[in-house]
């Protein structure tokens, strides 16, 4: 079994598992990284750009592990969201 | 007073004219029903609420409070623009769950989340407060253009503040939210270029990179450069335990909803994309521009600080970054430059007075008023809604001198004690609708003592911001958890129902078995690591 799943069926997909808990790590990371890379690169400093670059990876890799189980969740909900839509309109007009 | 010559009002007219039948040209699209109004028809690629994200938080005053923290600060002064960082989490966690629930606004989100009175009064609130907010934040950034045209023409304020917020109703007015976001992009490209050609200027025109460095160095000022120049632990203006806790905020924030200011307009945004994909990246590249622009900002903000070291009046440092603009560039660029500053407005302008209105129409005309009233009626009353709050974000700007003090306090108030609340009511199913109605009303009475009426009275010293945080956190758990426990759950089906179609992280266990026994969900499968 691969460490980070990329196959992912709508059942699944819908469950918090160990993919979204990585990127809850890594997406502030990138952050940070980009943040303090971008100012120090500005300033021509050699570690500015290994920051810069680190957070360019890290991103790569986020969307690596997240991507796939997105366009899961998208594609099942996309489904059923005509039939919530009614739904809400109904508690809105306070029919339910 | 800046002169501009004929190019530089050429850039000025062109620039608006194009941003206002841009978003005119949606008015068919905008007027076929409140969805397309308030959300562009939920159908938008991830990219263009991103480019709305970043426009609508690149405000007229947001170059001049980055001047005045970097200034003061130096580099490490970004970490108070940081406070964005909220989005790292959100993107994949309550964004997610946000956009799968469908409310239009944070306060519909509350009757689908809660039931019963404390759902509706919860609604209410909100929605009361949002109207309130967006006028005062339209009121706010219109004062900020007034006294930018001021110092530019030398304009009564007054008239800075009603001529560009007019120009903006005009395509709100017309094409909603359709509008706003077809302008959002065209603003977003136009402000994020001419912001890395003012920027690029600035540094170059400060000696480049090695010159600012040199000359902060012979300054005595090399530490400027140095985002983590921490002065201790606890003491001095910028200590760790500060920094600690703004990444608390900020990051841990990301699983709740409202835990910061800017939620709500990112939750129209949410809503507005195609997919719940779509969603998670819009606000996670959209915010990743903000950082990489106030990135941007600090170099060249630090470049001011190299040729004018010495400024004392905050009111001075904070125009750093409007001045290398105005006073740098050539002639002829400075009319883009102002058109750039113009196009900022207009997209925080846009967006607020479109966000306002939604919550008008949505929650109280549609939702208390008159719950039968038809796509046609819901859209004319958004029209009227954006009127008034036009007009009210007039009546603010002009005593904003005399309010913004006050106000200040009103939004620090509302992040601190309402922030672990807003993330319980997302990950925690047990949290009901009385223990977040609670932590509001705890919240105020509590900042009043801890910020101001205590430390009056030399009961406790004034404490700094990150104390009163923690204080406050602390002090509001002990009554909104008690109240919690001593009120009934919310109503097993709604919450059920609500599970089914947001599926939330966190402690839900109890809902997921109910659906499951019910059979709207199959067991779980094989246990997921790491799942809760």
């Amino acid at each position: 079994m691969s460490l980070i799943k990329r196959q992912w069926t709508a059942r699944e997909a819908d469950q918090w598992t160990k993919e979204d808990y990585l990127v809850f790590i890594i997406s502030p990371l990138v952050y940070v990284m980009l943040a303090v890379g971008t100012a120090l690169s500005l300033f021509l400093l050699w570690y500015g750009w290994v920051i810069l670059a680190a957070a360019l990876i890290l991103l790569g890799l986020m969307i690596w592990i997240i991507d796939p189980k997105l366009k899961a969740v998208s594609a099942d909900y996309e489904t059923k969201q005509k039939e919530y839509l009614e739904e809400i309109e109904k508690i809105e007009r306070w029919e339910e | 007073m800046v002169n501009f010559a004929f190019l530089d009002w050429f850039w000025v007219v062109a620039f608006i004219v194009l941003m206002t039948i841009c978003g005119i040209l949606f008015y068919k699209l905008g007027k076929r029903s409140m969805a397309d109004f308030f959300l562009a028809g939920r159908g938008l690629p991830w990219w263009l609420p991103a480019t709305s994200v970043y426009a609508t938080h690149t405000a007229t005053d947001t170059p001049i409070w980055v001047s005045g923290v970097i200034y003061k600060y130096g580099l490490r002064g970004i970490w108070y623009t940081f406070f964005s960082a909220w989005c790292a989490i959100s993107a994949f966690a309550s964004t997610r769950i946000f956009r799968r629930s469908l409310a239009y606004t944070q306060a519909e989100w509350q009757t689908l989340r809660f039931s019963g009175l404390g759902a509706e009064l919860l609604r209410g609130w909100i929605a009361g407060w949002q109207v309130f907010m967006n006028m005062f934040v339209l009121g706010w950034v219109g004062m900020a253009m007034g006294k930018l045209c001021n110092y530019l023409f030398g304009w009564p304020e007054w008239l800075g503040l009603i001529l560009f917020s007019s120009i903006c109703a005009v395509y709100v007015l017309a094409a909603g939210y359709w509008g706003v976001v077809m302008s959002d992009f065209q603003q977003g490209v136009i402000a994020f270029l001419v912001i890395v050609i003012v920027s690029f200027w600035g540094i170059n025109v400060a000696g480049g990179p090695r010159g600012i460095i040199t000359k902060l160095d012979a300054l005595g000022e090399g530490w400027r450069i140095n985002p983590f120049a921490f002065s201790g632990l606890t003491s001095g203006d910028f200590p760790l335990v500060w920094f600690l806790t703004m990444l608390v905020i900020a990051v841990i924030g990301g699983f709740g909803m409202g835990t910061a200011i800017d939620w709500y307009p990112e939750a129209q945004r949410i809503q507005s994309a195609k997919t719940v994909r779509d969603a998670s990246y819009s606000i996670w590249s959209g915010t990743a521009l903000i950082v990489v622009r106030n990135s941007l900002w600090a170099v060249a903000i630090l470049g001011f600080f190299a040729l004018y070291p010495n400024i004392k009046e905050t009111a001075q440092s904070e125009m750093a970054w409007y001045r290398l603009g105005f006073e740098y560039l050539p002639v002829g660029m400075v009319g883009l430059f102002f058109a750039a500053v113009v196009a900022i407005h207009l997209s925080t302008i846009s967006a607020h007075l479109n966000l306002g209105a939604s919550y008008a129409t949505r929650d109280l005309y549609h939702h208390y008023f008159k719950p039968r009233a038809s796509e046609k009626e819901l859209v004319w009353v958004g029209r009227i809604s954006t009127l008034i709050l036009l007009l009210g974000s007039f009546l603010y700007g002009l005593m904003m001198k005399e309010i913004t003090q006050w106000l200040i306090f009103a939004l620090w108030i509302m992040a601190a004690g309402i922030w672990l609340p807003s993330i319980l009511q997302v990950v925690w199913w047990r949290f009901n609708s009385w223990g977040y109605l609670s932590s509001w009303v705890a919240n105020l009475g509590l900042s009043w003592l801890v910020v101001w009426v205590l430390p009056e009275f030399r009961l406790i010293p004034v404490l700094p911001d990150y104390l009163q945080f923690w204080i406050m956190m602390v002090l509001g758990a002990l009554i909104y958890l008690p109240i919690t426990f001593l009120t009934k759950p919310e109503d097993m089906d709604r919450l059920v129902k609500y599970y089914v179609m947001s599926r939330p992280l966190g402690w839900w266990k109890p809902v997921r078995r109910e659906a499951e026994r019910l059979g709207l969900l199959a067991a779980e499968p094989a246990p997921a690591k790491g799942g809760i």
